[in-house]
């Protein structure tokens, strides 16, 4: 709960901030896309692993930063040599979020579906219980 | 491992995050495209806007450059009376030649293509030639107001000089090198009475109205003239002796 209303905080302020500070030229932007991808898979795979409950601090730090700055060196790298390496760092991260969003979506879904089911066993249970008394 | 702390750095690293979505989100919005693959294209649209930023500063140096020539100059000539009188005739030559800023009394008239036709509206056997300015109408103007004593003259910004040329490129007239379009402002400055003369009844102005053509001309007592910006050459011409 703590953490659904830091990320949404954190989005607040991170718009309102940006919004309101000058844009960069157009060369860089391709960079900036692509660092930003790669740190909305770091926060993607930082829900999971908080969900399952093998979240490791320096893991998630170590794995934003890192990964924007290798995918804007490669992304650098494949402009000089002219191949759009760029595109093998996207695949990379889209997929490896379409992962995490799935495990996420399979954690609330089961979440969901275990309660209806331990609703159900308790009312079976009282049923019983009720029978047992007559 | 506390939740608050994980809830902190989640959130500053979103923070981050929505900071740099928004800068990229702004920088698309000016650059008027999607994301593109072409960085050859890229790298060309940065030139030409490294190019203009250039261009402009190189320009700005150049006013400032010869403002500190002037002073220079003024400095220079201050003690010695002949070549003070020198240094006033270059500033006179200047003013004449046109590459100097002017102001001063004078009219400016605004010259516009019939707003009330377009090519579609036209009919079938009427020309949209007939209801557009040319750059023979320009030519005509310009000779009129230096029959008139017009001191300086400039359309559109461009400043009529002794090499300029007014010509038709197409839909567009060319100053200068310079394309320019209507509406056409012309300044001049001179003897304001003797320039409003241009708007005589039955000359040109009058048949220029009849065709449609809107023109406007008002008379302001404190008229601005840019300077000619292109380079005054001669290769072929030398003093007779």
């Amino acid at each position: 709960m703590m953490i659904v209303i830091a990320i949404i905080i954190g989005c607040v302020v991170g718009a309102l901030i940006g919004l309101n500070i000058p844009t960069i030229p157009y060369t860089y932007s391709s960079y900036l896309a692509i660092a930003i991808i790669a740190a909305l898979d770091s926060v993607f795979g930082a829900i999971t692993s908080i969900l399952n409950g093998k979240f490791d601090l320096k893991i998630f730090l170590s794995g934003f930063f890192v990964n924007a700055i290798l995918a804007i060196a490669l992304t650098y790298l494949g402009q000089k040599l002219n191949v759009d390496i760029y595109l093998a760092a996207v695949v990379v991260f889209v997929g490896r979020m379409f992962n995490n969003l799935g495990t996420i979506r399979r954690y609330y879904v089961e979440k969901i579906s275990n309660k209806k089911i331990f609703a159900k066993a308790e009312q079976i249970i009282k049923k019983a219980k009720k029978e047992e008394k007559q | 491992m506390k939740k608050w702390k994980i809830a902190c750095i989640i959130g500053l690293t979103c923070i981050l995050l929505t900071v740099a979505i928004c800068v990229q989100l702004n920088t698309m919005k000016e650059a008027n495209s999607t994301v593109s693959s072409d960085y050859a294209e890229n790298n060309l649209r940065d030139e030409v806007l490294k190019a203009k930023q250039k261009y402009d500063e190189t320009v700005n140096q150049l006013d400032q450059k010869e403002k500190e020539l002037a002073k220079v100059r003024e400095e220079a000539t201050k003690d010695s009376e002949s070549a003070s009188q020198k240094e006033a005739q270059i500033k006179q030559n200047n003013n004449l030649i046109g590459v100097t800023d002017l102001e001063g009394e004078g009219i400016e008239i605004l010259v516009q293509d019939d707003p009330n036709v377009s090519t579609e509206t036209i009919g079938a056997l009427d020309s949209i030639e007939n209801h557009i300015v040319h750059d023979g109408d320009l030519r005509w103007i310009v000779n009129v107001l230096n029959n008139a004593g017009a001191e300086a003259i400039a359309i559109n910004g461009q400043r009529i000089v002794n090499s300029t040329a007014i010509t038709c490129v197409g839909n567009v007239i060319k100053i200068n090198d310079v394309k320019v379009a209507s509406p056409f402002t012309i300044q001049a400055i001179g003897y304001q009475a003797s320039l409003m003369g241009i708007d005589m009844p039955g000359g040109y102005i009058d048949y220029m109205r009849d065709w449609g053509v809107v023109v406007n001309i008002k008379k302001v007592n404190k008229i601005k003239i840019e300077k000619y910006t292109g380079a005054l050459q001669s290769k072929y011409m030398q003093i007779a002796n």
